[in-house]
């Protein structure tokens, strides 16, 4: 019996040594841009939060090449604190608030979705840290009057006009719509912001609903769908929904000449799990690897971070999640470098006076903290890939029907 | 266990969660309040877990019922602390009318209808959109006073239903009530033959286990600002306080207190040591202890001193 005893307890020991140990405050180090990042490396959003990690990974690369940032006409040294939130919300405010008071960053980055993003820029709001998040796009998060909240992404309403525009130019026919949407944040916001820009553009409502999260079987809404012949099947939601979605359609024989599901083209996982599935599917999304932006960034130029991501021998493209946080530290950096300081509420106040020019596309932060809304490219699967349908600047095809 | 060793522990666990702000670290201080949060929960599912033996996973649904009452109270203009207590009332009643439904169920069969419960009402919340917000989730107005005063206002309030928990469970186990449950966990049957009220008691318990849960959800929501469906009826948080009460010691007072906070500094720790496998590590952690404990590490302690 007492073998089984001395281990647990130099477990214990040992744990609270480690304990002790992980609550030291770091010694104070000379004047160096802390940026925390809680990021979700496991868990549900894992794909995104990753995704996330290697965009700060490339912004830290090329600042660090150029020997660090200038604040005040000292180079100063930028440091990147990143720790894995598991997808948890409790996590995720635990998070912000230790890289706050333990690890004093300057500024933090919002991880993934609305509502996380939320959850950190409500404990960042009290301490009054700035927050940029660079994936979340409901209004929702930023209705709430916080002062440190920005977000680099465009308003919802932006991607679905620029939607209605291609498919009622091009495919004058389209006449009637049927809207799935996800019951979540931004699922649910973009859903109802094509209704809107549906209704405004005369193509009539057949079919309205949202799916509760973790839907596995969307045979009763699809059937619905199917008995009122729409014309265009909208669907929004997570890329894992939309693909076992756009499964059961092809099962059920649910089908339309336009089949949008957002965000699922704009990423390649989607056009890989789904084969000849994912063909002439079409989306918005806020950014593509086929724009091109010359900038004063640390990239220099949309060519150069897709280059930059190439080198590093990521897979396929890099897609709006890469992008967006990419340009949130430029965000910051330029923040930074405008204030010349590192004083939070200057950092603030230099943040909601940008106005940059970055390879993801303008940055001017609006009055509630979002980007300002402009022309958001439009995407459609072709031959296994996404092509851009619009902005005309950058057009690479033109939209086809699902077959 | 004897009592005054009962008593220190107690005692000591208390004044360790209190003391937290002399560190002046408000990340400790969120911590503790974690620990409490969690221990509040833990001494909850001790009532149907520990004492009556019914293996309820329905704590998430009564922290998330908790959490969305509460809020709801407070945006609609209750005071705060006010709405704890309503948020608290609502889940008690929540629980007497769902517990005579599931109480009849034994076993598995009453752990799969108890999961069932934080799956319906997550649902409810995500469906019910003109009330909850939906998949939007619920803004609750963030307390003001600045991050330190709020640190310490909710570790407060979170040791307060920790106390009132800890109170009803001393109650509970003097009482006619604890040789009840006991009785029911031994043998239901024969319980009942003997003139245990069995589905009164049992109703009882699960409306102790769900009250206190239902306010600290509601002083969860409070802290937090900002809750949505999937997180709120979190299943994860409905496994992870059972593993806390039988890591600690089911049935017993100062049991669910320890096995809470064991839980919760060590995933601290483990989680802060190993990035990449933190949560296989736990998994192991978990395995080993409930393998080699038990009785959970009060049973150890019991162990310890038979041996000596």
């Amino acid at each position: 019996m007492s073998l089984f005893l001395s281990r647990p307890r130099r477990q214990w020991a040992a744990c609270l040594l480690a304990l002790t140990a992980a609550l030291a405050v770091p010694a104070v180090q000379a004047q160096t841009l802390k940026i925390g990042a809680p990021l979700a490396l496991t868990g549900g959003l894992a794909d995104e939060g990753k995704k996330q990690q290697v965009a700060y990974d490339m912004w830290l690369k090329r600042v660090n090449a150029a020997g660090g940032i200038t604040v005040g006409g000292k180079k100063v040294k930028v440091e990147l604190i990143t720790y894995d939130y598991q997808t948890n919300e409790q996590r995720a405010s635990q998070i912000a608030e230790k890289l706050i008071t333990q690890d004093k960053v300057d500024v933090l980055t919002a991880p993934f979705g609305s509502g996380h993003t939320k959850v950190v820029a409500g404990v960042a709001e009290r301490y009054g840290v700035p927050v940029v998040a660079s994936v979340a796009s409901s209004e929702s998060v930023f209705n709430q009057g916080y002062k440190f909240l920005f977000g680099t992404l465009a308003p919802n309403g932006g991607l679905t006009d620029a939607l209605v525009k291609v498919v009622t130019k091009q495919m004058p026919t389209v006449k009637k719509i049927a809207l799935l949407g996800r019951e979540d944040v931004f699922p649910k916001s973009m859903a109802a912001s094509m209704a809107d820009a549906a209704k405004r553009a005369g193509i009539e409502i057949v079919y309205n609903e949202l799916y509760p999260v973790s839907t596995m079987d969307f045979s009763s809404p699809l059937s619905k769908m199917r008995s009122v012949k729409p014309d265009w099947i909208f669907m929004s939601g997570y890329t894992k929904d939309l693909i076992l979605a756009r499964k059961q359609m092809a099962d059920l024989g649910v089908t339309a000449p336009v089949i949008t599901m957002i965000t699922g083209p704009a990423y390649r996982e989607f056009a890989e799990a789904l084969g000849p599935l994912a063909e002439n599917v079409t989306s918005a999304t806020w950014w593509s690897p086929a724009v091109s932006f010359k900038s004063d960034d640390v990239f220099g130029s949309t060519q150069a971070f897709v280059d930059d991501f190439r080198a590093r021998g990521e897979k396929g493209e890099p897609d709006y999640v890469h992008a967006s946080a990419a340009a949130a530290l430029i965000a910051v950096q330029k923040a930074a470098e405008i204030a010349g300081s590192l004083d939070k509420t200057k950092l603030r106040d230099a943040l909601a006076a940008l106005e940059l020019k970055t390879f993801y596309g303008p940055i001017d932060f609006t009055g509630n903290g979002m980007n300002a809304a402009r022309e958001l490219p439009i995407i459609q699967v072709q031959g296994g890939r996404a092509v851009v349908l619009a902005p005309e600047a950058i057009r690479q095809s033109t939209l086809r029907a699902v077959k | 266990m004897a009592s005054h060793w009962r008593r220190i522990g107690i005692g000591l666990w208390l004044l360790g969660v209190a003391a937290a702000p002399l560190s002046g670290d408000n990340y400790v201080i969120k911590i503790a309040t974690f620990v409490a949060f969690y221990g509040a929960l833990a001494l909850s599912w001790n009532f149907i877990g520990g004492y009556a033996g019914y293996p309820s996973f329905a704590t998430a649904a009564f922290v998330g019922l908790g959490s969305y009452a509460g809020a709801l109270c407070q945006n609609a203009g209750v005071p705060m602390v006010l709405s704890w207590g309503l948020a608290a009332g609502v889940t008690a009643i929540a629980a007497a009318a769902l517990g005579f439904v599931v109480l009849r169920l034994r076993g598995h069969y009453f752990a799969i209808g108890s999961i069932a419960l934080v799956e319906i009402l997550s649902l409810i919340a995500s469906w019910w959109s003109g009330l909850t917000g939906g998949g939007e989730g619920l803004n609750v107005t963030i307390l003001p006073g600045g991050p330190v005063f709020i640190a310490r206002f909710f570790l407060y309030a979170m040791l307060a239903i920790v106390v009132l928990a800890l109170v009803a469970t001393v109650l509970v186990e003097r009482g006619r009530l604890g040789f009840g449950l006991r009785c029911i966990a031994q043998n239901e049957d024969a319980a009942e033959m003997v003139g245990v009220p069995t589905t009164l008691y049992k109703v009882l318990a699960f409306v102790l286990s769900g009250v206190f849960c239902g306010a600290a959800g509601a002083a969860y929501a409070s802290w937090v600002a900002y809750i949505a469906p999937t997180d709120a009826f979190s299943i994860l948080l409905t496994v992870k306080v059972p593993v806390m009460v039988l890591l600690g010691g089911p049935g017993t007072v100062f049991g669910p207190l320890l096995g809470s906070s064991a839980l919760v500094l060590l995933e601290e720790t483990v989680w802060a040591r190993f990035l990449e496998f933190h949560q296989a590590i736990l998994g192991a952690v978990i395995v080993a202890l409930i393998f080699f404990l038990p009785g959970g590490l009060l049973g150890l302690a019991g162990r310890v001193r038979k041996s000596a």
